[in-house]
Protein backbone atom coordinates (compact mmCIF):
# COMPACT_ATOMS: atom_id res chain seq x y z
CA UNK A 1 0.00 0.00 0.00
CA UNK A 2 2.80 2.37 0.80
CA UNK A 3 5.38 1.71 -2.07
CA UNK A 4 1.51 1.98 -3.97
CA UNK A 5 1.53 5.05 -2.53
CA UNK A 6 5.00 6.34 -3.24
CA UNK A 7 4.75 4.76 -6.74
CA UNK A 8 1.45 6.74 -7.47
CA UNK A 9 2.98 10.12 -6.17
CA UNK A 10 6.32 9.85 -8.82
CA UNK A 11 3.91 9.41 -11.67
CA UNK A 12 2.01 12.40 -10.95
CA UNK A 13 2.55 15.08 -12.57
CA UNK A 14 3.28 17.76 -10.43
CA UNK A 15 4.54 21.19 -10.60
CA UNK A 16 6.77 23.30 -8.78
CA UNK A 17 4.72 26.44 -6.82
CA UNK A 18 6.05 28.84 -9.29
CA UNK A 19 5.35 26.93 -12.20
CA UNK A 20 1.86 26.28 -10.86
CA UNK A 21 1.24 29.26 -10.28
CA UNK A 22 2.22 30.92 -13.72
CA UNK A 23 -0.02 27.91 -15.76
CA UNK A 24 -2.87 28.79 -13.45
CA UNK A 25 -2.16 32.87 -14.24
CA UNK A 26 -4.37 32.45 -17.56
CA UNK A 27 -6.91 30.27 -15.94
CA UNK A 28 -7.43 33.35 -13.16
CA UNK A 29 -7.93 35.77 -16.24
CA UNK A 30 -10.38 33.83 -17.81
CA UNK A 31 -12.31 33.31 -14.92
CA UNK A 32 -12.50 36.59 -14.12
CA UNK A 33 -13.29 37.53 -17.12
CA UNK A 34 -16.13 34.73 -17.07
CA UNK A 35 -17.42 35.23 -13.82
CA UNK A 36 -17.60 39.62 -14.12
CA UNK A 37 -18.96 39.72 -17.85
CA UNK A 38 -17.00 42.56 -18.10
CA UNK A 39 -19.02 44.51 -15.38
CA UNK A 40 -18.40 45.93 -12.00
CA UNK A 41 -20.32 44.34 -9.31
CA UNK A 42 -22.80 46.71 -8.28
CA UNK A 43 -22.96 46.65 -4.34
CA UNK A 44 -20.64 45.17 -1.13
CA UNK A 45 -22.64 41.78 -1.43
CA UNK A 46 -21.74 41.30 -5.03
CA UNK A 47 -18.50 41.84 -4.78
CA UNK A 48 -17.92 39.46 -1.94
CA UNK A 49 -19.92 36.81 -3.87
CA UNK A 50 -17.92 37.49 -6.62
CA UNK A 51 -14.34 37.36 -4.40
CA UNK A 52 -15.33 34.13 -2.84
CA UNK A 53 -16.00 32.41 -6.01
CA UNK A 54 -13.00 33.53 -8.00
CA UNK A 55 -11.01 32.44 -5.15
CA UNK A 56 -12.23 29.71 -4.48
CA UNK A 57 -12.58 28.43 -8.16
CA UNK A 58 -8.73 29.68 -9.00
CA UNK A 59 -7.27 27.81 -5.19
CA UNK A 60 -8.49 24.81 -6.26
CA UNK A 61 -7.27 25.15 -10.04
CA UNK A 62 -3.95 25.80 -8.87
CA UNK A 63 -4.00 22.71 -6.57
CA UNK A 64 -5.12 20.66 -9.15
CA UNK A 65 -2.03 21.61 -11.57
CA UNK A 66 0.22 21.96 -8.56
CA UNK A 67 -0.47 18.63 -7.25
CA UNK A 68 -1.22 16.76 -10.75
CA UNK A 69 -4.46 15.58 -9.32
CA UNK A 70 -7.38 16.21 -10.80
CA UNK A 71 -10.52 14.30 -9.66
CA UNK A 72 -9.74 15.14 -5.84
CA UNK A 73 -9.68 19.18 -6.54
CA UNK A 74 -12.90 18.54 -9.17
CA UNK A 75 -14.70 16.95 -6.75
CA UNK A 76 -15.50 19.51 -3.80
CA UNK A 77 -16.30 22.37 -6.65
CA UNK A 78 -18.80 20.05 -8.47
CA UNK A 79 -20.58 19.07 -5.44
CA UNK A 80 -20.64 23.21 -4.35
CA UNK A 81 -21.55 23.53 -7.59
CA UNK A 82 -25.13 21.06 -7.31
CA UNK A 83 -25.92 22.44 -3.76
CA UNK A 84 -25.27 26.13 -5.22
CA UNK A 85 -27.58 24.87 -7.87
CA UNK A 86 -30.34 23.61 -5.95
CA UNK A 87 -30.27 26.95 -3.53
CA UNK A 88 -30.29 29.04 -6.47
CA UNK A 89 -32.73 27.41 -8.66
CA UNK A 90 -35.42 26.89 -6.56
CA UNK A 91 -34.97 30.60 -5.45
CA UNK A 92 -35.29 31.70 -8.81
CA UNK A 93 -38.17 29.61 -9.51
CA UNK A 94 -40.26 31.24 -6.29
CA UNK A 95 -39.24 34.41 -7.54
CA UNK A 96 -40.49 34.10 -10.79
CA UNK A 97 -43.67 31.29 -10.34
CA UNK A 98 -44.53 32.45 -6.88
CA UNK A 99 -43.91 28.45 -6.16
CA UNK A 100 -41.51 25.74 -6.47
CA UNK A 101 -44.82 23.51 -7.94
CA UNK A 102 -44.67 23.16 -11.78
CA UNK A 103 -48.66 23.54 -12.30
CA UNK A 104 -50.85 22.90 -15.53
CA UNK A 105 -51.06 26.45 -16.05
CA UNK A 106 -47.04 26.98 -15.95
CA UNK A 107 -46.57 24.26 -18.57
CA UNK A 108 -49.46 26.41 -20.65
CA UNK A 109 -47.93 29.27 -20.55
CA UNK A 110 -44.27 27.40 -21.35
CA UNK A 111 -42.91 28.84 -17.89
CA UNK A 112 -40.75 25.44 -17.46
CA UNK A 113 -37.22 26.31 -17.14
CA UNK A 114 -35.00 24.11 -20.26
CA UNK A 115 -32.74 21.49 -19.02
CA UNK A 116 -30.19 19.66 -21.04
CA UNK A 117 -31.60 16.02 -20.01
CA UNK A 118 -34.24 16.84 -22.31
CA UNK A 119 -31.84 17.70 -25.58
CA UNK A 120 -32.41 14.13 -27.27
CA UNK A 121 -36.40 13.94 -27.01
CA UNK A 122 -36.87 17.36 -28.78
CA UNK A 123 -34.32 16.88 -31.61
CA UNK A 124 -36.68 13.79 -33.45
CA UNK A 125 -40.19 16.08 -33.37
CA UNK A 126 -37.82 19.38 -33.74
CA UNK A 127 -36.28 17.74 -37.00
CA UNK A 128 -39.50 16.95 -38.39
CA UNK A 129 -41.90 20.03 -37.22
CA UNK A 130 -39.81 22.84 -36.30
CA UNK A 131 -41.31 22.61 -33.04
CA UNK A 132 -40.06 22.04 -29.43
CA UNK A 133 -41.90 19.49 -27.46
CA UNK A 134 -40.91 21.40 -24.31
CA UNK A 135 -42.68 23.51 -22.07
CA UNK A 136 -40.28 26.31 -21.88
CA UNK A 137 -39.44 29.47 -23.95
CA UNK A 138 -37.44 29.61 -27.13
CA UNK A 139 -35.24 32.76 -26.46
CA UNK A 140 -34.41 35.41 -24.01
CA UNK A 141 -35.46 34.00 -20.41
CA UNK A 142 -33.88 32.07 -17.51
CA UNK A 143 -32.54 28.49 -19.20
CA UNK A 144 -34.60 29.22 -22.22
CA UNK A 145 -34.59 26.40 -25.06
CA UNK A 146 -31.80 28.13 -27.44
CA UNK A 147 -29.29 29.04 -24.77
CA UNK A 148 -29.24 25.52 -23.46
CA UNK A 149 -29.00 24.17 -27.12
CA UNK A 150 -25.94 26.11 -27.73
CA UNK A 151 -24.24 25.52 -24.35
CA UNK A 152 -24.85 21.98 -25.16
CA UNK A 153 -23.12 22.30 -28.53
CA UNK A 154 -20.37 24.32 -27.09
CA UNK A 155 -19.89 21.33 -24.18
CA UNK A 156 -19.88 18.34 -27.03
CA UNK A 157 -17.70 20.34 -29.37
CA UNK A 158 -15.27 20.85 -26.25
CA UNK A 159 -15.31 18.18 -23.82
CA UNK A 160 -17.98 15.53 -25.33
CA UNK A 161 -19.10 13.72 -22.26
CA UNK A 162 -16.54 15.56 -20.00
CA UNK A 163 -20.15 17.71 -19.74
CA UNK A 164 -21.30 14.87 -17.54
CA UNK A 165 -18.56 15.07 -15.34
CA UNK A 166 -17.44 19.23 -15.48
CA UNK A 167 -20.45 21.08 -16.06
CA UNK A 168 -23.57 19.00 -15.53
CA UNK A 169 -25.19 20.36 -12.50
CA UNK A 170 -26.78 17.61 -11.08
CA UNK A 171 -23.97 14.82 -11.32
CA UNK A 172 -22.45 16.83 -8.07
CA UNK A 173 -25.43 15.64 -6.05
CA UNK A 174 -24.36 12.39 -6.23
CA UNK A 175 -21.16 12.20 -6.86
CA UNK A 176 -21.30 13.88 -3.30
CA UNK A 177 -23.38 11.16 -1.91
CA UNK A 178 -20.65 8.33 -3.12
CA UNK A 179 -18.32 9.99 -1.12
CA UNK A 180 -19.95 9.39 1.90
CA UNK A 181 -18.82 5.76 2.82
CA UNK A 182 -15.21 4.93 3.03
CA UNK A 183 -16.01 1.66 1.21
CA UNK A 184 -18.38 0.38 -0.67
CA UNK A 185 -21.18 -2.13 0.85
CA UNK A 186 -22.34 -3.36 -3.12
CA UNK A 187 -19.01 -4.23 -4.91
CA UNK A 188 -20.12 -5.68 -7.89
CA UNK A 189 -22.85 -4.70 -10.24
CA UNK A 190 -23.31 -6.99 -13.16
CA UNK A 191 -22.26 -5.41 -16.61
CA UNK A 192 -25.45 -5.57 -18.38
CA UNK A 193 -26.88 -2.76 -16.27
CA UNK A 194 -24.25 -0.45 -17.71
CA UNK A 195 -26.20 -0.47 -20.85
CA UNK A 196 -29.69 0.40 -19.20
CA UNK A 197 -29.29 3.82 -19.84
CA UNK A 198 -29.11 3.23 -23.88
CA UNK A 199 -32.52 1.58 -23.60
CA UNK A 200 -34.23 4.33 -21.30
CA UNK A 201 -32.78 6.43 -24.00
CA UNK A 202 -34.21 4.51 -27.02
CA UNK A 203 -37.39 4.24 -24.82
CA UNK A 204 -37.67 8.44 -23.86
CA UNK A 205 -36.83 9.44 -27.86
CA UNK A 206 -39.71 7.08 -29.42
CA UNK A 207 -42.37 7.89 -26.43
CA UNK A 208 -41.60 11.69 -26.74
CA UNK A 209 -41.92 11.23 -30.68
CA UNK A 210 -45.30 8.85 -30.36
CA UNK A 211 -46.52 11.06 -27.53
CA UNK A 212 -45.00 14.57 -28.51
CA UNK A 213 -44.20 15.49 -24.94
CA UNK A 214 -41.33 15.50 -22.67
CA UNK A 215 -41.73 11.69 -21.57
CA UNK A 216 -38.78 11.58 -19.39
CA UNK A 217 -39.78 15.22 -18.24
CA UNK A 218 -43.20 13.77 -17.20
CA UNK A 219 -42.36 10.30 -15.34
CA UNK A 220 -38.73 9.62 -14.65
CA UNK A 221 -36.45 12.32 -13.82
CA UNK A 222 -35.00 12.03 -10.30
CA UNK A 223 -34.02 15.85 -10.08
CA UNK A 224 -37.69 16.75 -10.29
CA UNK A 225 -37.33 16.11 -6.39
CA UNK A 226 -34.68 19.18 -6.11
CA UNK A 227 -35.79 21.84 -8.82
CA UNK A 228 -39.65 21.88 -9.59
CA UNK A 229 -41.97 19.15 -8.23
CA UNK A 230 -45.15 18.52 -9.97
CA UNK A 231 -47.99 19.66 -8.31
CA UNK A 232 -50.65 16.81 -6.71
CA UNK A 233 -53.61 17.39 -8.06
CA UNK A 234 -54.55 14.12 -9.55
CA UNK A 235 -53.57 10.63 -9.25
CA UNK A 236 -51.50 10.79 -12.25
CA UNK A 237 -49.98 13.71 -10.73
CA UNK A 238 -49.72 11.75 -7.59
CA UNK A 239 -48.14 8.55 -9.01
CA UNK A 240 -45.38 10.99 -10.92
CA UNK A 241 -44.18 12.49 -7.91
CA UNK A 242 -44.26 8.77 -5.97
CA UNK A 243 -41.97 7.77 -9.41
CA UNK A 244 -39.49 11.21 -9.27
CA UNK A 245 -38.76 10.88 -5.20
CA UNK A 246 -38.44 7.13 -4.96
CA UNK A 247 -35.75 7.75 -8.12
CA UNK A 248 -34.24 10.38 -6.46
CA UNK A 249 -33.99 8.69 -3.30
CA UNK A 250 -32.47 5.59 -4.90
CA UNK A 251 -30.46 6.50 -7.96
CA UNK A 252 -29.18 9.73 -6.43
CA UNK A 253 -28.93 9.19 -2.79
CA UNK A 254 -28.84 5.33 -1.92
CA UNK A 255 -27.08 3.82 -4.06
CA UNK A 256 -24.16 5.76 -4.62
CA UNK A 257 -24.11 5.38 -1.15
CA UNK A 258 -23.74 2.37 -1.37
CA UNK A 259 -22.01 1.66 -4.26
CA UNK A 260 -19.62 4.52 -4.22
CA UNK A 261 -20.58 5.06 -7.94
CA UNK A 262 -22.98 8.11 -9.70
CA UNK A 263 -25.48 4.96 -10.03
CA UNK A 264 -28.21 7.65 -12.05
CA UNK A 265 -25.52 8.99 -14.46
CA UNK A 266 -24.08 5.43 -15.15
CA UNK A 267 -26.89 2.98 -15.02
CA UNK A 268 -29.90 5.25 -15.64
CA UNK A 269 -29.67 8.95 -17.10
CA UNK A 270 -30.42 9.07 -21.09
CA UNK A 271 -28.87 11.91 -21.29
CA UNK A 272 -25.38 10.81 -20.47
CA UNK A 273 -26.04 7.78 -23.16
CA UNK A 274 -26.71 9.91 -25.31
CA UNK A 275 -23.36 12.48 -24.61
CA UNK A 276 -21.88 9.14 -24.59
CA UNK A 277 -21.94 9.55 -28.33
CA UNK A 278 -20.54 12.99 -28.40
CA UNK A 279 -17.33 11.20 -27.21
CA UNK A 280 -17.00 9.60 -30.27
CA UNK A 281 -16.39 13.21 -32.05
CA UNK A 282 -14.06 14.58 -29.25
CA UNK A 283 -10.61 15.52 -28.98
CA UNK A 284 -9.79 14.16 -25.25
CA UNK A 285 -9.63 10.85 -24.09
CA UNK A 286 -8.77 8.96 -21.31
CA UNK A 287 -5.60 6.44 -22.41
CA UNK A 288 -3.88 3.26 -20.75
CA UNK A 289 -0.48 2.05 -21.13
CA UNK A 290 -0.80 -1.22 -20.96
CA UNK A 291 2.92 -1.69 -20.14
CA UNK A 292 2.47 0.30 -17.00
CA UNK A 293 -0.66 -1.29 -16.12
CA UNK A 294 -0.18 -4.24 -13.46
CA UNK A 295 -3.91 -4.97 -13.69
CA UNK A 296 -4.88 -3.71 -9.90
CA UNK A 297 -8.32 -3.15 -11.10
CA UNK A 298 -8.34 0.03 -9.32
CA UNK A 299 -9.35 1.68 -11.82
CA UNK A 300 -12.58 -0.43 -12.80
CA UNK A 301 -13.30 -0.14 -9.11
CA UNK A 302 -13.68 3.37 -8.72
CA UNK A 303 -14.53 4.49 -12.00
CA UNK A 304 -18.04 6.69 -11.25
CA UNK A 305 -19.60 5.32 -14.29
CA UNK A 306 -18.56 2.06 -15.00
CA UNK A 307 -16.11 3.34 -18.16
CA UNK A 308 -13.53 0.86 -17.24
CA UNK A 309 -13.32 -2.68 -17.73
CA UNK A 310 -11.03 -5.90 -18.37
CA UNK A 311 -11.92 -4.86 -21.99
CA UNK A 312 -11.26 -1.16 -21.91
CA UNK A 313 -8.38 -1.75 -20.37
CA UNK A 314 -6.95 -4.43 -22.82
CA UNK A 315 -8.03 -1.96 -25.61
CA UNK A 316 -5.80 1.00 -23.59
CA UNK A 317 -8.77 3.30 -23.75
CA UNK A 318 -11.84 4.01 -21.65
CA UNK A 319 -15.05 2.79 -22.73
CA UNK A 320 -17.17 5.54 -24.43
CA UNK A 321 -18.94 6.15 -21.50
CA UNK A 322 -16.20 8.40 -19.52
CA UNK A 323 -16.82 11.61 -18.23
CA UNK A 324 -13.40 12.58 -17.99
CA UNK A 325 -13.89 12.99 -14.37
CA UNK A 326 -10.10 11.79 -13.70
CA UNK A 327 -10.70 10.13 -10.55
CA UNK A 328 -9.20 6.47 -12.87
CA UNK A 329 -6.11 9.13 -13.24
CA UNK A 330 -5.50 9.96 -9.45
CA UNK A 331 -6.04 6.67 -8.61
CA UNK A 332 -3.90 4.38 -10.99
CA UNK A 333 -0.96 3.39 -8.80
CA UNK A 334 1.11 3.12 -11.65
CA UNK A 335 0.50 6.10 -13.87
CA UNK A 336 -0.40 4.00 -16.09
CA UNK A 337 -3.99 6.29 -17.26
CA UNK A 338 -3.57 9.57 -18.33
CA UNK A 339 -5.31 12.55 -20.21
CA UNK A 340 -4.78 12.24 -24.46
CA UNK A 341 -5.36 14.46 -27.39
CA UNK A 342 -6.52 11.99 -30.18
CA UNK A 343 -3.85 12.23 -32.97
CA UNK A 344 -0.99 12.87 -30.54
CA UNK A 345 1.88 9.65 -29.47
CA UNK A 346 0.83 7.62 -26.73
CA UNK A 347 2.50 7.72 -24.14
CA UNK A 348 3.51 10.62 -25.05
CA UNK A 349 3.77 14.09 -23.00
CA UNK A 350 0.73 13.37 -20.74
CA UNK A 351 0.97 16.47 -18.54
CA UNK A 352 0.40 18.44 -21.87
CA UNK A 353 -1.94 16.31 -22.56
CA UNK A 354 -3.84 16.51 -18.79
CA UNK A 355 -3.44 20.60 -19.18
CA UNK A 356 -4.87 20.70 -22.43
CA UNK A 357 -8.10 19.02 -21.37
CA UNK A 358 -8.38 20.99 -17.74
CA UNK A 359 -8.43 24.42 -19.58
CA UNK A 360 -11.57 24.23 -21.53
CA UNK A 361 -12.89 21.80 -18.95
CA UNK A 362 -12.18 23.78 -15.52
CA UNK A 363 -13.17 27.04 -18.02
CA UNK A 364 -16.44 25.64 -18.72
CA UNK A 365 -17.08 23.84 -14.70
CA UNK A 366 -16.31 27.97 -13.25
CA UNK A 367 -18.02 29.87 -15.91
CA UNK A 368 -21.19 27.13 -15.45
CA UNK A 369 -20.74 27.20 -11.46
CA UNK A 370 -20.06 30.51 -11.07
CA UNK A 371 -23.85 32.38 -11.45
CA UNK A 372 -25.00 29.36 -9.33
CA UNK A 373 -22.64 29.81 -6.48
CA UNK A 374 -22.13 33.54 -6.69
CA UNK A 375 -26.11 33.89 -6.36
CA UNK A 376 -26.22 30.75 -3.62
CA UNK A 377 -24.05 33.52 -1.84
CA UNK A 378 -25.66 36.41 -2.14
CA UNK A 379 -29.01 34.22 -1.52
CA UNK A 380 -27.49 32.86 1.86
CA UNK A 381 -26.59 36.80 2.59
CA UNK A 382 -29.67 38.03 2.05
CA UNK A 383 -31.13 35.01 4.29
CA UNK A 384 -28.88 36.38 6.93
CA UNK A 385 -29.83 39.67 6.73
CA UNK A 386 -33.59 39.86 5.74
CA UNK A 387 -34.81 36.64 7.03
CA UNK A 388 -35.98 35.58 2.90
CA UNK A 389 -33.88 34.23 0.22
CA UNK A 390 -36.37 35.36 -2.06
CA UNK B 1 0.88 11.95 -41.66
CA UNK B 2 1.43 11.29 -37.63
CA UNK B 3 3.02 14.74 -37.49
CA UNK B 4 0.27 16.26 -39.12
CA UNK B 5 -2.45 14.25 -37.09
CA UNK B 6 -0.92 15.30 -33.92
CA UNK B 7 -0.93 19.32 -34.88
CA UNK B 8 -4.55 18.68 -35.81
CA UNK B 9 -5.26 17.27 -32.34
CA UNK B 10 -3.13 20.09 -30.54
CA UNK B 11 -5.03 22.45 -32.99
CA UNK B 12 -8.37 21.15 -31.96
CA UNK B 13 -7.12 21.07 -28.10
CA UNK B 14 -6.51 24.85 -28.16
CA UNK B 15 -9.78 25.68 -30.01
CA UNK B 16 -11.69 24.04 -27.11
CA UNK B 17 -11.07 26.83 -24.89
CA UNK B 18 -12.07 29.37 -27.77
CA UNK B 19 -15.14 26.73 -28.00
CA UNK B 20 -15.78 27.06 -24.58
CA UNK B 21 -15.74 30.98 -24.49
CA UNK B 22 -17.17 31.46 -27.42
CA UNK B 23 -20.02 29.25 -25.98
CA UNK B 24 -20.51 31.32 -22.95
CA UNK B 25 -20.07 34.85 -23.97
CA UNK B 26 -21.60 34.41 -27.52
CA UNK B 27 -24.57 32.82 -26.07
CA UNK B 28 -27.34 35.62 -26.51
CA UNK B 29 -25.87 36.13 -30.45
CA UNK B 30 -25.74 31.89 -30.93
CA UNK B 31 -29.11 31.72 -29.51
CA UNK B 32 -30.56 34.50 -31.57
CA UNK B 33 -29.05 33.37 -34.47
CA UNK B 34 -29.99 29.80 -34.46
CA UNK B 35 -33.72 30.79 -33.83
CA UNK B 36 -33.34 33.03 -36.80
CA UNK B 37 -31.87 30.02 -38.92
CA UNK B 38 -34.30 27.35 -37.70
CA UNK B 39 -37.58 29.37 -37.52
CA UNK B 40 -37.82 26.85 -34.32
CA UNK B 41 -40.89 27.71 -31.98
CA UNK B 42 -42.09 25.99 -29.32
CA UNK B 43 -44.56 23.26 -30.29
CA UNK B 44 -48.61 24.37 -30.26
CA UNK B 45 -49.24 21.23 -27.98
CA UNK B 46 -47.81 23.34 -25.68
CA UNK B 47 -48.86 27.10 -26.19
CA UNK B 48 -52.53 26.16 -27.97
CA UNK B 49 -51.06 27.17 -31.49
CA UNK B 50 -51.98 30.82 -33.01
CA UNK B 51 -55.02 32.96 -32.31
CA UNK B 52 -57.22 32.64 -35.22
CA UNK B 53 -59.77 35.26 -33.64
CA UNK B 54 -59.84 37.53 -30.86
CA UNK B 55 -63.23 39.09 -30.11
CA UNK B 56 -63.73 42.17 -28.19
CA UNK B 57 -66.29 42.11 -25.49
CA UNK B 58 -66.31 45.05 -23.35
CA UNK B 59 -65.02 44.40 -20.52
CA UNK B 60 -63.32 40.98 -21.30
CA UNK B 61 -62.27 39.57 -24.92
CA UNK B 62 -61.91 35.92 -25.74
CA UNK B 63 -59.03 34.70 -28.15
CA UNK B 64 -59.92 31.70 -29.84
CA UNK B 65 -56.77 29.55 -31.37
CA UNK B 66 -56.26 27.17 -34.47
CA UNK B 67 -57.40 23.58 -33.91
CA UNK B 68 -54.51 21.93 -33.36
CA UNK B 69 -53.74 18.18 -34.71
CA UNK B 70 -50.31 18.68 -35.32
CA UNK B 71 -48.49 15.21 -35.11
CA UNK B 72 -44.75 14.26 -35.73
CA UNK B 73 -45.45 13.20 -39.58
CA UNK B 74 -48.73 15.36 -40.71
CA UNK B 75 -51.93 15.74 -38.67
CA UNK B 76 -53.60 13.11 -36.25
CA UNK B 77 -57.32 12.37 -36.19
CA UNK B 78 -57.90 14.29 -32.66
CA UNK B 79 -56.35 17.26 -31.45
CA UNK B 80 -57.81 19.94 -29.64
CA UNK B 81 -58.98 24.02 -29.54
CA UNK B 82 -57.85 26.51 -27.37
CA UNK B 83 -60.02 29.68 -25.97
CA UNK B 84 -58.44 31.86 -23.99
CA UNK B 85 -60.55 34.68 -21.76
CA UNK B 86 -58.52 37.49 -20.88
CA UNK B 87 -59.78 40.80 -18.84
CA UNK B 88 -59.68 44.40 -20.01
CA UNK B 89 -61.80 45.13 -16.37
CA UNK B 90 -62.59 41.87 -15.41
CA UNK B 91 -64.69 39.18 -16.17
CA UNK B 92 -68.23 38.10 -15.52
CA UNK B 93 -68.80 35.02 -13.54
CA UNK B 94 -69.67 33.22 -16.30
CA UNK B 95 -68.30 33.27 -19.69
CA UNK B 96 -69.73 32.12 -22.81
CA UNK B 97 -68.51 31.81 -26.56
CA UNK B 98 -69.27 30.46 -29.73
CA UNK B 99 -66.89 29.01 -31.47
CA UNK B 100 -66.23 27.99 -34.71
CA UNK B 101 -63.10 25.72 -35.59
CA UNK B 102 -60.89 26.92 -38.23
CA UNK B 103 -63.96 28.87 -39.38
CA UNK B 104 -66.24 25.76 -40.28
CA UNK B 105 -69.34 27.02 -39.35
CA UNK B 106 -70.68 23.02 -39.18
CA UNK B 107 -67.79 22.45 -36.46
CA UNK B 108 -69.63 24.74 -34.57
CA UNK B 109 -70.02 24.83 -30.53
CA UNK B 110 -70.68 26.96 -27.33
CA UNK B 111 -68.65 26.62 -24.68
CA UNK B 112 -69.14 27.96 -21.22
CA UNK B 113 -66.89 28.36 -18.09
CA UNK B 114 -67.72 28.94 -14.62
CA UNK B 115 -64.82 31.22 -12.88
CA UNK B 116 -66.33 30.44 -9.74
CA UNK B 117 -66.15 26.75 -9.97
CA UNK B 118 -63.69 26.31 -12.72
CA UNK B 119 -66.06 24.30 -14.25
CA UNK B 120 -66.23 24.28 -18.09
CA UNK B 121 -68.60 22.95 -20.46
CA UNK B 122 -69.09 22.62 -24.33
CA UNK B 123 -72.04 21.93 -26.19
CA UNK B 124 -72.65 21.51 -30.39
CA UNK B 125 -75.86 22.73 -31.96
CA UNK B 126 -77.99 20.30 -31.00
CA UNK B 127 -77.04 20.45 -27.38
CA UNK B 128 -74.80 16.95 -26.96
CA UNK B 129 -71.78 17.87 -24.79
CA UNK B 130 -67.95 18.38 -26.18
CA UNK B 131 -65.33 16.75 -24.24
CA UNK B 132 -63.44 19.42 -22.49
CA UNK B 133 -60.16 18.56 -22.19
CA UNK B 134 -58.65 20.60 -19.69
CA UNK B 135 -59.36 24.45 -17.45
CA UNK B 136 -56.67 26.80 -16.94
CA UNK B 137 -56.89 29.46 -14.13
CA UNK B 138 -54.04 31.96 -16.03
CA UNK B 139 -52.27 34.62 -14.16
CA UNK B 140 -54.60 37.48 -15.55
CA UNK B 141 -57.26 35.24 -17.44
CA UNK B 142 -58.94 31.72 -18.23
CA UNK B 143 -58.18 29.13 -20.84
CA UNK B 144 -59.69 25.94 -21.81
CA UNK B 145 -58.77 23.14 -24.18
CA UNK B 146 -61.74 21.48 -25.78
CA UNK B 147 -61.20 18.02 -27.72
CA UNK B 148 -62.02 17.62 -31.56
CA UNK B 149 -61.63 15.13 -33.76
CA UNK B 150 -60.70 15.69 -37.36
CA UNK B 151 -62.53 16.35 -40.08
CA UNK B 152 -65.66 15.20 -37.83
CA UNK B 153 -68.77 17.65 -36.74
CA UNK B 154 -69.33 17.77 -32.94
Amino acid sequence: MKRDAKDASTVSSRQSPLRALLIALPMMFLTLLMLTAGKRPPDPPHVAALAITFVFFNLFFFLMVRTGKTDRYRAPLFITYAVAFVISFISRIIEIRGSMALTETNILQAQAPFCHIAIPMVLIPAALTKTIIYPGTIIGSFASISSMLILWIGASLSLGRGFCGWACFFGGLEDGFSRILKRPVIKRIGATWTYLPYAVLLLIVLTSAAAFSPTYCEWLCPFKTVTEYVQVTSLKTLIQAIIFLSLFLGLVVVLPILTKRRTQCGLFCPFGAFQSFTNKANVFDIRIDRDKCVKCGRCVRTCPTFSMNDASIAEGVSRITCMKCGKCVDTCPKGAISYHVKGTPHPGRSDRYRLLFLYPAFLFLATMAGGSIRDAILRIIKLVTTGSMV
Amino acid sequence: MKRLRAMLGYAWAFLAVVIVLATFMGNRYFSHKFVSATKITVSPRVTGGDVAKVSEHGNYKTMIHRPVFDGLIGERSTGFIQIDWEPVDGLPPVLEERVEPGGKREMAFTVRLDTRSGAATAKDHVGSGLPVDQVYKLRTGWAVRVLLQKGKAP
